[in-house]
């Protein structure tokens, strides 16, 4: 990638791997979906960054004889453009002519929120402390705010795509991650939906689920807001269970869930809403029902009067004009409060620290997956396999925990941090939009769910069953 | 990044039009001349066109595609990437690049039934395989260096166009249908800013169409010496033009059919 690194493999060697191959140690594969696979890998010497753990993304071929995937196209495009502390970094792509596949390297995250919140759920007795919650909530809104003035959205924003760094240099920095449905939102040729995207409803913000055509940002920020609260209570704030068939099915269950915590949605407080495809179709369903407003307080078990609690019900708004943006959500006064976010949102003041444990890693599979003993058919399922691997491959894990490194940390100024300035970075430099004319920001989308990537057997009762882990990185 | 040109990779890697005007070694070999190498740029750009018209894809696809193209030989020569495989390739790329994914073998089917026109003289040397057009799009990614986003003039010229309140029915088809489109002729989009790019192509025609935008131009503050070296060079390309014909371009392709 313009590094003078080897992308090609024209040259094979006589140990018959690519060049490019050659420059990393593979340790195993980490992840599996619908793309392909993940593997975790290290730098050889003698690159200066040797040692380096380096997670590398494997597109499949697509299977209809159409070149590189468009998913793997739309990520990298934007991935090129890119560059914030708190969003996962591309550092290589390669390609491997002979079988026609393509590698994304990423620099390598150990930790995810997922891990993270599972690992306090049924691992350690207690919460995750206010200081980790309010440093990873902080980072993953300055991440998004980037993307956001960048006029991105994500998409698909949940707890296993937030990344989190480990031991080194960036220790605790939380990274945001798979960008395969993001999308730059300025002009799109063809309603979002038209890709037959796949994103997991729980994170679904309420006028997606309502039918919207229009995408905007603030749907990523009801999913940031779904996050905080199932970092406050590890616990999924609104686990619907997913209705499947029909490219688009009407998700009454996951509406259900939100409405049982938040109330009623009323025109009054979110006008718009009888403009809602699904508002109006199935009105004897949803507006039938009534809901006891049982109160968000009372879920995520904060005080109405905190500044938490004011923040988080700013991210669940409704009217998704009226949600908080994340450069708001980055000035909020909960940020200002002790204890303040820091920048190694893993480790504390207080000495009250948790040791993550690492990735499991399958070491049996090699780049070409060809020692995997799964079946075709599992593998396209698009289900993680962090979770089950290990008993179904019989390969080695590595799954010591690792002592974490205490010390070195930054502490970040909430006010001394720019702000990104929507407005302003909207117009081209200003040369572009010499008037100031305002850009169309919606987008003509519906969030189509042909495919699902998260399996949800014996929902309801079975609060994160493993194996609904979907391990995208 | 991706919305804001200045923050670009496009904005990053615009070319002076020296290095874009270079001939590689390997091309210069075959008798290839500066001429040849423009021309047949050219005229891939309107064999882009004339595919996209069968597959229809946006005009925005067409741009990228070109763009892409253009970027390709900036650093790679035609005698190892054939610009007749290269040019469809890049059309296939662009319309994921654009959200318009085209099939690979429905682009086939139209390459085949463009080379059976008659009409049009494109030679058997213009026809491929599914199998070629996808070995080349992973070629075409490497030499794109993976930048894949590409900005045009369009965006800023219709807000241009309706800031002057030019933005008639008549202004808007002589400059977009026309001027913006036929800037893809050229390698402009690999040396200017296209919001420049857009400007001059409101220059010529408030030229043609006798408005007056002297005052409007005065209050953009933009470099209006760099807005009118680009219309200069967009004149001389129309005046250039009525000299090319299909046999020139048919010799200089000629000439890459030639064995080294």
């Amino acid at each position: 990638m313009g590094d003078g690194n080897a992308t090609n493999n024209r040259g094979l060697s006589s140990n018959n791997k690519p060049e490019w191959l050659q420059q990393y140690d593979l340790i195993g594969k980490i992840g599996e979906g619908t793309y392909g696979l993940v593997f975790l890998a290290r730098i050889k010497s003698p690159t200066a960054n040797r040692g380096k753990s380096i997670a590398i993304k494997k597109f499949k071929q697509s299977k209809d004889g159409d070149g590189v995937s468009p998913t793997a196209i739309r990520e990298i495009m934007l991935l090129r453009e890119i560059s914030h502390e708190n969003v996962v970094k591309l550092v290589n792509v390669h390609i491997n002519h002979t079988d026609m596949s393509l590698y994304l390297a990423f620099d390598y995250a150990e930790h995810d929120l997922y891990e993270i919140i599972r690992h306090h759920r049924d691992k350690v007795s207690h919460g995750i402390s206010q200081y980790t919650v309010k440093s990873l909530l902080w980072q993953l809104l300055n991440g998004l705010n980037y993307l956001h003035s960048n006029w991105i959205i994500h998409r698909d924003l949940k707890p296993s795509n937030i990344l989190v760094m480990g031991e080194g240099d960036e220790q605790g920095v939380v990274k945001i991650g798979d960008f395969g449905l993001a999308r730059i939102y300025q002009a799109p040729l063809k309603p979002l939906s038209d890709n037959g995207v796949v994103v997991t409803i729980w994170y679904r913000a309420p006028e997606l689920l309502l039918g919207a055509k229009h995408y905007t940002s603030a749907v990523d920020m009801w999913a940031v807001g779904c996050i905080f609260a199932e970092l406050l209570t590890l616990k999924p704030l609104f686990q619907g269970v997913e209705v499947k068939g029909t490219p688009n099915p009407f998700q009454l269950d996951q509406l259900d869930k939100i409405f049982k915590v938040l109330g009623h949605p009323t025109s009054e407080k979110w006008p718009t809403l009888v403009y809602l495809p699904h508002w109006q179709q199935d009105a004897q369903h949803i507006q039938g029902h009534k809901y006891e407003n049982t109160g968000l307080y009372n879920t995520v078990h904060l005080s109405p009067k905190t500044p938490a609690y004011d923040l988080l019900s700013r991210m669940l708004e409704y009217d998704p004009r009226k949600r908080i943006t994340a450069s708001q959500a980055l000035e909020h006064e909960y940020f200002r409060i002790d204890p303040l976010p820091g920048r190694n949102a893993l480790v504390c003041q207080t000495g009250e620290k948790v040791n993550y444990p690492t990735r499991p890693v399958d070491t049996s599979t090699d780049f070409e997956g060809t020692t995997s003993l799964q079946p075709p058919q599992t593998v396209s399922s698009g289900n993680a396999v962090s979770g089950t691997m290990p008993g179904a491959h019989g390969g080695t894990m590595r799954s010591v925990p690792r002592q974490m490194a205490v010390g070195g940390m930054q502490r970040m100024q909430p006010q001394g941090m720019p702000a990104y300035n929507i407005t302003s970075q909207a117009g081209m430099g200003g040369g572009m939009n010499p008037s100031g004319i305002p850009m169309q920001r919606g987008v003509p989308a519906q969030a189509h769910q042909q495919q699902l990537r998260r399996k949800d057997p014996g929902m309801g009762t079975n609060v994160y069953p493993p194996q609904q882990k979907s391990r995208r990185l | 990044m991706a919305a804001n040109f200045w923050t670009s990779s496009h904005y990053k890697q615009l070319l002076e039009q020296e290095d874009v005007d270079v001939l590689h070694p390997l091309d210069k070999d075959k008798g290839i001349t500066l001429e040849d190498f423009k021309l047949i740029k050219m005229h891939m750009a309107n064999y882009i066109c004339k595919l996209a018209q069968c597959i229809k894809v946006r005009q925005r696809v067409v741009a990228t595609a070109v763009a892409y193209m253009r970027r390709v030989y900036t650093r790679k020569s035609m005698t190892e990437y054939d610009p007749r495989l290269v040019a469809p390739t890049c059309l296939y790329l662009a319309s994921k690049a654009e959200e318009s994914t085209v099939q690979a073998r429905l682009l086939v089917f139209y390459l085949r039934k463009l080379c059976a026109d008659e009409k049009y003289r494109y030679d058997e040397k213009y026809r491929y395989e599914i199998k070629d057009i996808l070995e080349m799009e992973m070629k075409i990614l490497e030499a794109l260096n993976y930048y894949l986003v590409v900005f045009h003039p369009y965006r800023a010229l219709s807000q241009l166009l309706q800031d002057a309140a030019l933005n008639d029915i008549n202004m808007t088809q002589l400059t977009c249908r026309g001027l913006v489109n036929d800037t893809y002729k050229m390698d402009l989009i690999l040396v200017h800013p296209p919001h420049l790019i857009a400007l001059a192509c409101i220059y010529i025609a408030s030229v043609l169409r006798e408005k007056d935008t002297t005052a409007w131009f005065e209050e953009l503050h933009v470099d209006m010496n760099a807005v009118k070296n680009i219309s200069m060079e967009i004149l001389d390309f129309y005046e250039n033009h009525r000299m090319i014909t299909d046999d020139r371009v048919i010799a200089a392709l000629s000439k890459l059919n030639l064995k080294a």
